[in-house]
């Protein structure tokens, strides 16, 4: 063992173990440097456990205080044992209910099935088809409808506006023939007062 | 050894169920351990047995967190650091810090008090970081993994703290105690 591989402060503290520690006697007592190194560290250390401990100049204690101690249920909360049975018998009474409430289920020869692969594919197809049919049809339908639909409004929207210019059209020739009435009406009055004077004249 | 770590167990079982004697029991197995490794980091005895009772309180009120009782004192020193350095980070007028001589009552009778306070001085020399991995290592016997999970840290750090702090020691601890012995 060389000087450098051996550690004397760690045999000095007592953390290598006895192979080592053995090891460690052997190359001192052949090696004197490393002799008068563990000497000294050994003086320290005896030295430092020369240092005896002080009595507590005051005892510690602590004083049961009902506010701060623990409720029934909080030491039974704490207490794994009691917790590790109470989990038990939770689950003990999982399974009886589980047991006693489950659907009974009748055991018996598996029913044979015949399975022919050609009616099933063609029932598909038919049924695929019968959808496909339908929903072409009532796409069909669907679309019909919308284009009556908007067909009925935009005739609805012409016929408005047809009646609407006639109403215009209506109001403007009645204008005309009463403005027209009022011109004979006037044209009568005119001929009147006219035939009168006339007649008057004749008669002086 | 087997018989405390089971009664250690059992009784951490029942305080966390609310026994608070069975806390107290617990407690006074371990007070003088954690005090004397705050005193020693802190250097001071009023802090020390102010930060022991935090520690103890916080240590009762986490206690459903401990997922292996069987690591319950390196998971106590590890509330202890943290306490310690809480403290320790604060800003201290100069002078405060460091372990008041202990009187002659105090004192070991089996040593001389020269010895005890030149270690007490050694110890004050190194930094913050090197005394605990000394304090956790000489005087709690903790593992180096043991170290590395209550200082957070990897197991090489924790040597590298320990070896330099021993260094440091040899050079200061080993004259007094050539002179302590004779």
């Amino acid at each position: 063992m060389s000087c450098s591989s051996v550690d004397l402060k760690a045999y000095v503290l007592g953390e290598i173990s006895p192979r080592e520690k053995t090891a460690v006697e052997d190359h001192v007592r052949t090696c004197q440097s490393c002799r008068e190194e563990q000497e000294s560290l050994s003086v320290a250390h005896s030295a430092l456990m020369s240092l005896q401990d002080e009595e507590v100049p005051q005892r510690i204690a602590f004083v049961s205080d009902k506010v701060f101690e623990p409720r029934w249920w909080q030491r039974v909360w704490r207490s794994g044992p009691a917790m590790g049975f109470a989990s038990a018998a939770v689950l003990a009474a999982a399974i009886l209910v589980h047991a006693v409430t489950r659907p009974v289920v009748t055991t018996g020869p598996a029913a044979t099935v015949n399975v022919d692969t050609a009616q099933i594919e063609q029932r598909v197809e038919q049924e695929v088809n019968a959808r496909v049919q339908s929903a072409i049809a009532a796409a069909v339908t669907k679309a019909v409808t919308e284009a009556d639909a908007r067909r009925e409004q935009k005739f609805a929207q012409v016929l408005d506006a047809a009646e609407k210019r006639d109403e215009m059209q209506r109001r403007v020739d009645l204008a005309a023939v009463q403005q027209t009435m009022r011109y004979y009406d006037q044209q009568m009055g005119r001929l009147i007062v006219a035939s009168n004077d006339l007649a008057q004249g004749s008669s002086r | 050894m087997i018989f405390r770590e089971v009664e250690d167990r059992d009784l951490i079982s029942k305080a966390r169920r609310g026994h608070v004697d069975a806390y107290n029991v617990l407690v006074s197995r371990w007070e003088k351990r954690v005090f004397n490794y705050l005193l020693r980091l802190v250097g001071n005895r009023e802090d020390a047995l102010d930060l022991s009772q935090d520690v103890f309180l916080k240590a009762y009120q986490n206690l459903r967190k401990l997922d292996d009782p069987a690591k319950f004192s390196g998971w106590l020193f590890r509330i202890a650091h943290n306490e310690a350095y809480s403290l320790l980070r604060k800003p201290r007028p100069e002078g405060e810090m460091g372990i008041e001589p202990k009187t002659a009552e105090a004192s070991g009778r089996m040593f001389p008090m020269e010895l005890s306070l030149a270690v007490q001085s050694a110890l004050k020399r190194l930094s913050d970081d090197q005394r605990e991995a000394v304090l956790l290592k000489v005087y709690q016997g903790f593992k180096f993994e043991e170290m590395a999970e209550i200082l957070d840290c990897p197991v090489s750090t924790i040597k590298s703290r320990l070896y330099t702090a021993l260094d440091l020691l040899k050079e200061t601890l080993a004259p007094v105690n050539m002179g302590g012995a004779q």
